[in-house]
């Protein structure tokens, strides 16, 4: 990543993470922008939820770019869309200014069915982010096994960088707590990777 | 060391520097963050201080004020309602001529609720003889807070930070945290003149009639005046020291041969930088220019600054319903008196976190009305593609 950056080639991209408070939605997109930023990026990252409470729909815009970001701005033409909660397809316009060729992150093992079959121009990583979450973490949290997932299908972001930005991130919850959410952020990585090699 | 720091955070740590002995408030969104930090900066034993917890923003702003006026450097932070519930006390602290710093995560105000950056909060309380400087990033968050300390010290006059909710409390970007020698080597420690002390009873803001009530407010108009050189030399000297600084009052971007000129206040500075630029390529010739200083309001700068500009644009998050912007209210007050014929057009946007997204932006800069400059205009909806209308 580095290296590309020093070859003066210019980086921009943008994610919008879309999920329900208390599904590490905020947490997520500032773990991917840490990250970005380890790896010699300029990032920012940012939430906007309706009203703070459990359940209610969230979202989170990540930029990771090569040169200084000054605009504070949401993310309306996101490169990737990384999807917490499938449910919300039904109610919100998810993929809405997503790049033709861009990237659906999506916690499912498969499509909907609605769109099964179709060429919609878009790549479609799906995982059961939730079920991983639980075996590692005992807990249904999917938010790292997506950002795995989202970091093997993009290449925005090393998987060591991610991996040392959760332990210091989450090194307050206790070593426990870093090496279960490593260990959900690796089988996501996995499904990433896979993904990529099914659809190539 | 550059860091990546979410913007509650980056504050946090700024007043942490900046050793103040009393933090004083209540929790409300989009301030609670920073105050939280602090909170867990005290638990820790990484800051000497006394937190405490109030049961509401008026028993957090009196706390505060009895504080500073005991000459102990005080903190405190709120937002929207929050900071209409303090405000007879900020007049109060105002008027005892009380170096407080605060920091408003500007909010809108109910009814109807809503939790989104605007700034009809903190220019509702521009009248109460604060000093009110608005920050375009953490960045200057952070070294704006510092030189915070030192301004109200210096010339005995509060100061509020105004810093836009979620746009910046709750974005993570890179700042630079100062270390603590050179924070200590750049704001002196606080010795208070008027100090309340037991050993000698005095009254602070006691009664005072018809015959010098009218003095205590010429003073507080000669401290603002005052104030204006300490501010641009405050901020020139933290750049020699730290390498960044915000020109004082004013922030000018590609002025040089503008011929319209957009002014705002706080983050929507970045956006409005990108949209020049963008402009500039296709040949036009716009320039902006950034307010960092509403209070004291920055009339001879402005009119400097503008005196190139034949078409003037105030984009503001704040109004006086019946009347329109105040920002451009004051900026046509500014230039008439220095007897300048150029229109200023006011437009209202980005009310309730409606984001002023560099589409909308653009097109107040393209489509000048410069006719109808008596009109109130608002600021349309950036419209995307496949959101629902609400959006």
């Amino acid at each position: 990543m580095n290296s590309e950056q020093g070859s003066g080639e210019r980086h921009f991209h943008e994610i919008r993470f879309h999920g329900r408070g208390g599904q590490g939605v905020v947490s997520a997109a500032a773990l991917l922008a840490l990250a970005a930023f380890e790896d010699g990026y300029e990032s920012q990252a940012f939430p906007r939820f309706g009203s703070e409470r459990r359940g209610a729909p969230v979202e989170a815009y990540v930029r990771i770019s090569s040169a200084p970001i000054r605009a504070h701005n949401q993310v309306y033409t996101p490169d990737a869309v990384v999807i917490q909660d499938a449910g919300l397809l039904r109610s919100e316009p998810l993929l809405r200014g997503l790049r033709s060729g861009g990237l659906v992150v999506l916690n499912r093992e498969q499509r909907p069915a609605e769109s099964e079959g179709e060429d919609d121009g878009l790549r479609w990583i799906c995982l059961p982010a939730s079920r991983i979450g639980e075996r590692h973490l005992g807990r249904p949290l999917p938010n790292t096994a997506l950002l795995g997932a989202l970091a093997a299908a993009s290449g925005w972001v090393g998987l060591p960088t991610l991996e040392r930005v959760i332990a210091s991130h989450l090194a307050a919850k206790g070593e426990e707590t870093v090496k279960a959410n490593i260990e959900a952020l690796r089988e996501g990585h996995r499904w990433g990777l896979q993904a990529e090699e099914a659809a190539s | 060391m550059r860091r990546l720091l979410e913007g509650s955070q980056a504050v946090a740590e700024a007043v942490r520097l900046c050793r103040p002995r009393v933090v004083a408030a209540y929790p409300i969104t989009p301030q609670t963050h920073i105050i939280e930090r602090l909170a867990q900066h005290v638990a820790d034993g990484e800051l000497e201080a006394e937190f405490i917890s109030a049961e509401s923003e008026f028993g957090a702003a009196s706390l505060v004020q009895g504080a500073v006026a005991a000459g102990a450097r005080s903190f405190t932070a709120t937002a929207s309602q929050g900071l209409l519930l303090m405000t007879e006390v900020l007049y109060n602290i105002a008027g005892m001529r009380l170096p407080l710093v605060m920091v408003c995560a500007n909010r809108a105000l109910s009814a109807p609720i809503n939790i989104f950056c605007d700034h009809q909060d903190s220019m509702a309380l521009r009248d109460a003889g604060w000093i009110q400087i608005y920050v375009e990033s953490n960045q200057e968050a952070v070294d704006s807070v510092i030189q915070a300390y030192r301004l109200a010290e210096a010339c005995e006059l509060p100061v509020m930070i105004c810093m836009d909710g979620f746009l910046l409390t709750h974005t993570y970007e890179p700042v630079v945290l100062p270390a603590q020698s050179a924070v200590d080597e750049y704001l002196p420690a606080f010795h208070f003149a008027r100090a309340l002390d037991p050993a000698r009873p005095m009254t602070l803001g006691g009664g005072s009639e018809a015959d010098n009530y009218q003095e205590y407010r010429v003073a507080q108009q000669r401290a603002m005046e005052n104030a204006e050189t300490v501010i641009e030399a405050f901020d020139a000297e933290f750049g020699e020291q730290f390498g960044r600084h915000y020109g004082g009052m004013l922030q000018g971007y590609r002025l040089e041969g503008a011929e319209t000129v957009l002014l705002v206040l706080g983050s929507l500075m970045g956006t409005v930088r990108d949209v020049v630029d963008g402009l500039r390529e296709r040949g036009q010739a716009v320039g902006a220019l950034r307010l960092r200083c509403f209070r004291p309001f920055p009339a001879q700068g402005l009119v400097r600054l503008l005196a190139e500009a034949r078409r003037i644009v105030v984009l503001e998050k704040a109004f006086s319903p019946g009347a329109g912007g105040m920002l451009a209210a004051e900026v046509r007050a500014a230039l008439q008196q220095a007897g300048s014929m150029t229109p200023v057009e006011g437009v209202i946007g980005g009310l309730g976190g409606r984001d002023l997204t560099p589409d909308v932006i653009e097109a107040l800069l393209r489509d000048g009305t410069p006719a109808d400059t008596g009109t109130l205009r608002f600021a349309p909806a950036h419209r995307e593609q496949g959101a629902p209308s609400h959006g």
